[in-house]
């Protein structure tokens, strides 16, 4: 799984041997979430660097996860540049109580994404071709049989192994995807109840599992 | 990982997997704000399932992007620290369970596709608009069933004067002109029937504004605006 996990390196990554990766990364992440968080508290206090910083330390691996959600460059490029806006305007409610800083700039991201995708109005501008591209990129996001490589080497990753594999896709399809309930009922043809409680039974057991 | 009530483990579980609607967000980010075991149980499972994220490839920023996010930046008025203070009864101490009963049971509602707490199901509504204040802050939701009825419901607490009465609009047509859809009873749910009005559509203005006792004397709103918002067109 390590060559998975390393065939991407975040820019936080890329100094790491490959020999220490797992104990030099829990440092090297833990101080890059300090970094984000001083970051936005720069933002808090007004001050616009507070967002640039975000963008060096994290702004590649954001587009990479607006890319693949997206499935085009430049609604990914549009998504993350709405995004930082937000984490500006939103900034002060950023608490410690709630999670990382990390988690909540990429669910900011990740909700501006999904806004996109649900606009018919944003995605109707595109032509049939477009759109078909657009589709073709977005099911290759979540692929069925590599689907580890999602997870990295990860304890989320144990934890999704114990899943069954039709709530494993659904979760995946949902997260990774931004597919909709509907729309993961009609891939994995089945009733929209179906596939609501295949998720929801399968979150419950992945808690379980992380806790 | 922090215990809550079922249906907010579920709308909590459903808004980081991504599976909300753009209303049902907008509310739940409001109940987050003001219920920290709600935030502290979103942040965690957000946390674990960060890898998800961490997994995509990278990819280059274009040329300039930095300074294209800072030219937007100045324009933009950033959010306040905590969601403004309502003032609360020294007496009432249960009062934020309450807040967070409405504003879950609105995202219920919202999410199921009727009213729930009505007394009877309603049909699918054509159009939900989440009636936001000049802070952003939600205040209402209207649904609008097409058939000359809607629902408006409160997820703030307003203070409605005694003199005073709140009355729904909404902007049909620019020809039309705001067009009331009824003085209220007071902030509480309450369901409205009207003129014969066209359609509702997607990004109709609707808004709640505080107008004398028994509404408006023009026909047109005017007094201060509680909360304002664009109609999203909903899945039948």
């Amino acid at each position: 799984m390590l060559h998975h996990a390393l065939k991407a390196p975040t820019p936080c990554q890329t100094m790491m041997t490959p020999g220490v990766w797992m104990n030099k990364r829990t440092a090297v992440v833990t101080d890059h979430n300090q970094q984000l968080h001083d970051a936005l508290h720069d933002c808090r206090a007004g001050r616009q660097t507070g967002v640039e910083r975000i963008i060096a330390l994290e702004g590649p691996q954001l587009l990479g996860v607006a890319t693949r959600m997206l499935g085009r460059r430049d609604l990914a490029e549009e998504a993350l540049q709405d995004a930082m806006v937000q984490v500006w305007r939103k900034a002060a409610q950023f608490s410690d109580a709630s999670g990382s800083a990390r988690g909540w700039i990429y669910a900011i991201l990740r909700n501006r994404c999904l806004n996109i995708l649900r606009d018919g109005k944003r995605i109707s501008l595109l032509s049939p071709d477009e759109l078909t591209t657009l589709q073709e990129a977005r099911q290759r996001s979540v692929p069925a049989q590599d689907w580890e490589i999602l997870a990295g080497a990860s304890k989320l990753q144990t934890c999704l192994r114990g899943l069954e594999d039709q709530a494993r896709t659904a979760i995946l399809l949902a997260y990774v995807g931004g597919y909709s309930h509907g729309e993961i009922a009609a891939r994995q043809d089945v009733p929209l109840g179906t596939t609501k409680s295949w998720i929801r039974r399968g979150l419950a057991f992945l808690k379980e599992c992380l806790t | 990982m922090t215990v809550l009530p079922d249906h907010l483990t579920a709308l909590s579980d459903d808004y980081v997997l991504g599976l909300l609607s753009e209303s049902e967000t907008m509310l739940f980010e409001e109940v987050m704000q003001r219920d920290p075991a709600v935030a502290a149980y979103v942040g965690d499972l957000r946390d674990r399932l960060l890898p998800l994220d961490l997994s995509a490839s990278v990819q280059d920023l274009p040329a300039g992007f930095a300074d294209a996010v800072q030219d937007r930046l100045g324009a933009v008025k950033q959010l306040p620290a905590a969601p403004r203070s309502h003032p609360k009864p020294a007496n009432d101490p249960h009062r934020p369970r309450a807040w967070r009963g409405a504003l879950a049971a609105s995202i219920v509602a919202l999410a199921i596709g009727f009213g729930a707490g009505w007394q009877r199901p309603l049909p699918d509504p054509v159009v939900v608009a989440v009636l936001v204040d000049d802070a952003g802050v939600p205040q209402a939701v209207v649904e609008d069933y097409g058939n000359d009825t809607a629902t408006v419901r409160f997820v703030a607490d307003i203070d409605v004067p005694a003199d005073r009465s709140l009355q729904a609009w909404t902007l049909p047509s620019a020809e039309l002109g705001a067009t009331s859809l009824g003085v209220l009873d007071g902030a509480r749910s309450t369901v409205l029937d009207f003129g014969d009005l066209p359609d509702p559509e997607a990004q109709q203005l609707y808004e709640v504004t505080l107008e004398p006792l028994g509404g408006s004397p023009t026909g047109r709103p005017t007094g201060p605006i509680i909360g304002k918002g664009f109609a999203a067109l909903q899945d039948s």
